[in-house]
């Protein structure tokens, strides 16, 4: 069975001098329980990637189609893609003033479970289960209170993005260049919250620029996107040969 | 544009005839209703209605707290306080004269409790003088009927201090609130003001630093619904050096409502070392919303830190996204978000009341 299948996809990405198409006939197809690294040089399509599929406003798709749990994607909302399961860590979390983080992802939560006709968790349970996600991150539980990631610095970001992805157990985890602006410590915190998350039932796609994370989340499948496409997809050894020629012998 | 004129002829009462630097006191407000500083003041609302109810019957409002020691109402008064501006307020000085009485309260030790005002209606004018060194909080509510007019001056001696709340959230067909505050040296006034628009909800804040050291702080959250309108007017004078001010002002705009925001800062010769910030953000939750905004700076000495901004925009795309990405359907997302930006404004203890009315739920606030 596929969890994400993504054939021939098409998608622009909207700008002042009209829609410029970045992914070219992308296919990917990602079955429980696997995790796929996706890397590539700047600008070859991997965050439009990640964008496409969440549903991120300025971006259009021109053909192809993208399913999860063989339900197309590509027609929902974003809050729709979530409430099916899907999760993107996004790689520069936005940052809102005036929004608790307890607030915002009770919300999210509350959300999720009524989609799937779910009880919302009793807010005691839920406070306790934030807290001690929140203390495996080491992230200080005061940052609850404050505004969502405001305030943050880089590295709390992103151990904000994971935290949530434990909470909200999704089917799929996009993570948008998660290691990037993290330091060596933060890289392997964050590397063991996704090990965490992994399992037989759920998948990953993980974009990134750097083979290093690799070594902390190992894929069982590398793919090298460039102009918009896959034009090469391995094992874990891929990322090595990568880290060792870079791209240019393969493009 | 006809001139506006006082609605009947003025009685002045005796401790304030020396008001004015000269001629009557009658013409010198007249000729300042029609000043063209004045006109760009009521550039957005028709001033003519408030001008005509300075002299409607005016009530007390209800006054909690006034029995602790320190704390003493009706005094009288024998001469204008230096903070009476005729060119800044003079429907509140007409209001003076109106009024069969002014009510004071004077405030001499730190009270424990704070002061407790409600408006049910068109009150009198109040004038609340701080002794140097006390603390104060106060707390004012207005439940206003049509054409109510509230007109209050607070006088800080040195080092004295006030936390000020207010709310204002009913929905009167017109309410104007004048409030004057003079600091002198090393006092601190802070204000959170929560409002609504209403049929047509005036606020002019006047708040004069009259002392070296003052500090002051506005912060201000508003919304304004459908057909509702809210203009507020901020004039804050830095006199002597080395003042701090501080003013955040966030209002949230339905589709149909109207809000006008003028901020003037004044910094006068002489106020070096002045520091004073002054930002107002407003959120359009429409096509048809109105927003008119005005940062003002005036400056005439060297040696001061300031910076003005306003800002007139929708609901951020990426912030929309970044919740709806996880799960929140849009419309859920922008009252998050709607919420979350009025309630950097909101604090102090009438907070509780503020959110329910103008986040729609209770919660903690900034």
């Amino acid at each position: 069975m596929s969890l994400l299948n993504v054939t021939d996809l098409h998608a622009s990405v909207i700008t002042d001098d009209g829609a410029q198409p970045i992914l070219k006939g992308l296919t990917l197809n990602v079955r429980p329980g696997e995790v796929h690294a996706i890397m590539g040089p700047n600008g070859s399509g991997k965050s439009t990637l990640a964008n496409v599929l969440a549903g991120r406003p300025g971006y259009t798709v021109d053909s192809g189609t993208a399913t999860l749990t063989e339900r197309g994607l590509l027609e929902l909302e974003p809050f729709e893609r979530a409430q099916l399961g899907l999760f993107l860590a996004f790689q520069y979390p936005v940052e809102i003033p005036g929004v608790s983080n307890m607030e915002f992802l009770k919300a999210s939560i509350d959300s999720l479970a009524r989609a799937r006709g779910d009880e919302q968790p009793n807010t005691a349970t839920y406070m306790k289960q934030v807290r001690e996600l929140a203390a495996s991150l080491d992230l200080d539980p005061a940052f609850l209170k404050r505004g969502v990631n405001e305030g943050f610095s880089g590295g709390e970001k992103k151990r904000n993005e994971i935290m949530q992805l434990l909470l909200l157990q999704p089917k799929l985890a996009l993570l948008d260049e998660t290691d990037s602006g993290l330091d060596i410590d933060a890289l392997k915190v964050v590397a063991e919250g996704v090990n965490r998350y992994r399992s037989a039932n759920n998948g990953v796609v993980l974009i990134t620029h750097y083979q290093r994370l690799l070594d902390y989340i190992v894929p069982d499948f590398v793919h090298v996107l460039s102009n918009g496409k896959i034009i090469e997809s391995g094992d874990k050894s891929l990322a090595l040969e990568l880290e060792a020629k870079g791209y240019a012998w393969l493009t | 544009m006809a001139d506006l004129t006082l609605p009947t002829t003025l009685a002045v009462p005796e401790w304030l005839a020396t008001l004015p630097d000269s001629g009557a006191l009658p013409e010198v407000l007249e000729q300042a209703l029609n000043s063209p500083a004045h006109r760009e003041r009521w550039k957005y609302t028709k001033p003519a209605p408030f001008v005509a109810a300075t002299q409607h019957p005016m009530i007390d409002p209800q006054i909690s707290g006034e029995t602790q020691s320190g704390v003493v109402l009706r005094q009288s008064i024998d001469a204008p306080l230096a903070g009476f501006d005729l060119e800044q307020g003079p429907e509140a000085i007409a209001r003076l004269c109106y009024a069969d009485r002014v009510l004071t309260l004077d405030i001499s030790a730190s009270a424990n409790e704070p002061i407790v005002i409600n408006h049910a209606g068109n009150t009198r004018p109040m004038v609340i003088r701080v002794a140097a060194g006390v603390s104060l909080t106060l707390i004012e509510n207005a439940n206003a009927g049509d054409n109510a007019q509230q007109s209050i001056w607070i006088e800080l001696a040195p080092n004295a201090q006030v936390q000020h709340s207010r709310n204002a959230l009913d929905d009167a067909p017109s309410h104007w609130q004048y409030l004057n505050v003079r600091l002198q040296a090393g006092a601190h006034y802070q204000l959170n003001n929560h409002v609504t628009g209403c049929g047509s909800r005036r606020q002019d804040i006047h708040i004069i630093m009259d002392g070296q050291g003052a500090d002051a702080t506005l912060v201000s959250a508003g919304k304004i619904e459908r057909g509702k309108a809210l203009d507020q007017q901020v004039t804050l004078e830095h006199r002597q050096p080395r003042g701090q001010s501080k003013q955040t002002v966030h209002n949230i705009v339905a589709n149909g409502g109207k809000c006008t925001f003028n901020g003037r800062i004044h910094i006068h010769e002489g106020a070096a070392g002045t520091n004073a910030q002054l930002s107002n953000k407003n959120l359009g939750m429409g096509e048809h919303a109105t927003i008119n905004t005005k940062p003002e700076l005036e400056i005439y000495t060297d040696d001061v830190s300031c910076s003005h901004g306003a800002t007139v925009g929708t609901i951020s795309q990426d912030a929309l996204f970044y919740l709806t990405s996880r799960g929140i359907d849009r419309t859920d997302a922008e009252g998050l978000l709607s919420q979350g930006f009025l309630r950097q404004c909101i604090d102090g203890p009438l907070a509780d009341q503020a959110l329910a009315t103008l986040t729609g739920k209770a919660g903690e606030a900034a």
